[in-house]
């Protein structure tokens, strides 16, 4: 499969991404890695060496200085071998540091970035908590002010990176400071911080290789310039930070994809069936130019994403590409693993592994579903401030007529029904994606492509009528449900 | 001169950001002073179409972008609905 490309310093970057192909298939053994549940510490060095945790770092303190769409390359390619290794490397580009870079001060830059840049120190990012999962306003965990010293009390969950990061950034909530009544915060914590402990690792569905831990906040103190931006303007902080987090996991989700895909071709084409190659099969034919159509339009849409400069812009293409790409690579190493018949359920053939790793994209970094609401959400707004013309798309009027329609019939009550505002968000997602497809194609305007374009938008236009079916009427499924005997009030 | 909606309005605004009730003036920005976003902000006039039983579309909210002119926005359509 073809990899994903950028317009910005190509010549750099490609060479850079030739290593590290190289140094991956000579050094990553994504099945040894899942078996220990662990990243060899040489691979992790080998990476470091490489450059590859100071690829979005300043160049002043030893990094890269490279855009976020570079990173996504560096990701792509390093799931294309282990969405372990892949997810490590890209929290520490995305999540981990990138709210540092942009929020920090000269004092901190210069504290920490030359160690994260070249991996010496590998960063890890904190919001969720037992008690909060997307619900980034119920953070529990505590920071209060006590003379030139922070306080903090409380518990995280599900920290990638856990084990072995040298700085955490870590979102609190931090009533009265910065004179916010209900404000969040970012901190930089280092796991030798008095009161801070990191918790025992998780055992994992996939990704196994990569580390997931819990934090524990006893009482603990911190310096007052662990403050990372303005205090209480955490959730604006946030919002950036979490728009790259997402994009890069995006970018991690095409390298699997990718992957799946490679192993299914191969397979389909060298494997006989009533005398003939499966691929030979018309059937088999339409299902693999499917995953590829898919996998055309996740990459469309990570690049699409990365080239955004405006903040909001990168936030809502970040909420499409993070449930597109997701949904995606599940979809892709699925089917992928299907072809292959019984083989793929074996692990040898390398998709049982990635059907494991992928799976928790579409939960991790915001729930799908939560973030197809918001997506509704941001297309409503959208769509009020710049109506679509009746020259645009045949899909986007479509997307549009439908959102219209919800507004028409609920008015502003429609920003308080979630699944209304999925279904939009659903649709939304495929209409972005598709609108990607074809500017990619018409870019290069290669037959392949044009094709790839054609289908995702074919399943854009299926996603938008299945999407408009929806009713407000939620009586049957609370009928199905039988929600009085479950003791839930509708 | 502060009024019955004005203390309301404010009162549901404060529900939805991280600045105290007292603190907010009519004069600050819902986004760049009050920490709210495009998202916030629809969930804000939302709740306040529901509060005060007002017939509100995305439209008429376009350029509320103050606390002042949420206000306002509260009691023209209070007056429509009156009227």
């Amino acid at each position: 499969m073809q990899a994903l490309t950028t317009d910005t310093d190509g010549g750099v970057v490609d060479a850079l991404l030739e290593q590290t192909a190289r140094f991956c298939a000579r050094e990553v053994d994504a099945r040894a890695i899942d078996a220990a549940a662990q990243i060899p510490s040489a691979v992790l060095e080998g990476l470091g060496a490489l450059g590859l945790f100071g690829v979005t770092l300043p160049e002043a303190h030893g990094g890269a200085g490279l855009s976020l769409a570079d990173a996504c390359r560096v990701v792509e390619v390093l799931a294309r071998f282990d969405r372990s290794v892949a997810v490590s490397v890209g929290l520490h580009l995305g999540l981990g540091t990138r709210g540092l870079v942009r929020y920090g001060t000269p004092a901190q830059h210069a504290r920490w970035l030359p160690a994260l840049a070249s991996g010496a120190c590998v960063a890890a990012f904190s919001t969720t908590e037992p008690g909060a999962g997307s619900d980034l306003s119920a953070l529990r965990t505590t920071a209060t002010e006590d003379g030139e010293r922070l306080r903090v009390s409380g518990e995280k969950s599900y920290v990638t990176n856990g084990a072995f990061a040298g700085l955490f950034t870590v979102a609190v909530s931090t009533p009265g400071l910065g004179g916010a009544q209900r404000g969040q915060s970012l901190l930089l914590v280092e796991p030798t911080d008095a009161g801070f402990a990191v918790q025992r690792e998780e055992h994992k569905l996939g990704l196994k290789g990569s580390s997931t831990t819990g934090l524990l906040f006893d009482d603990a103190t911190l310096p007052r310039d662990r403050l990372l931006g303005e205090p209480g303007q955490g959730a604006r902080m946030l919002q950036h930070i979490l728009s790259w987090g997402r994009t890069l996991m995006s970018a991690g989700c095409c390298g699997g994809a990718a992957f799946a895909i490679d192993k299914a071709l191969a397979h389909t084409a060298q494997r006989t069936q009533f005398g003939r190659p499966l691929a030979a099969l018309d059937v088999v034919q339409e299902r693999l130019a499917r995953l590829r159509a898919r996998h055309f339009a996740m990459e469309a849409l990570v690049m699409a994403t990365a080239a955004q400069a405006d903040d909001d812009a990168l936030a809502t293409h970040s909420l499409a590409a993070k449930v597109f790409c997701s949904e995606g690579a599940g979809f892709v190493a699925d089917e992928a693993l299907q072809l292959h018949g019984a083989l793929g359920f074996i692990e040898d053939t390398g998709l049982a592994l990635v059907v494991r790793d992928v799976r928790v994209t579409r939960i991790f970094e915001g729930a799908n579903d939560v973030l197809l609401t918001h997506l509704g959400q941001s297309e409503l707004l959208r769509l009020a401030t710049k109506p679509v013309d009746a020259g645009a798309p045949a899909l986007d009027r479509a997307l549009a007529d439908f959102a219209r329609a919800l507004h028409d019939t609920h008015r502003l009550r429609i920003f308080r029904a979630p699944r209304l505002l999925h279904a939009l968000g659903a649709a939304t997602q495929w209409v972005m994606a598709s609108r990607a497809a074809t500017a990619r194609a018409h870019h290069t305007m290669q037959p392949t492509h044009l094709a790839l374009a054609q289908l995702v938008e074919q399943e854009a236009r299926s996603a938008v009528s299945r999407a408009a079916a929806v009713t407000a009427d939620a009586a049957v499924f609370q009928q199905a449900l039988g929600l009085e005997r479950l003791g839930v009030t509708p | 001169m502060t009024t019955d909606i004005d203390a309301r309005v404010i009162h549901l605004i404060a529900q939805l950001v991280p600045v105290k009730e007292k603190d907010i003036k009519p004069e600050q920005r819902l986004r760049d002073d009050l920490g709210m976003d495009s998202v916030s902000s629809m969930e804000l006039l939302s709740m306040l179409a529901e509060d005060f039983e007002l017939d509100v579309g995305i439209e008429d909210v376009a350029d509320v972008h103050t606390v002042a002119a949420t206000i306002e926005l509260v009691k023209v359509f209070l007056a429509k609905k009156a009227a």
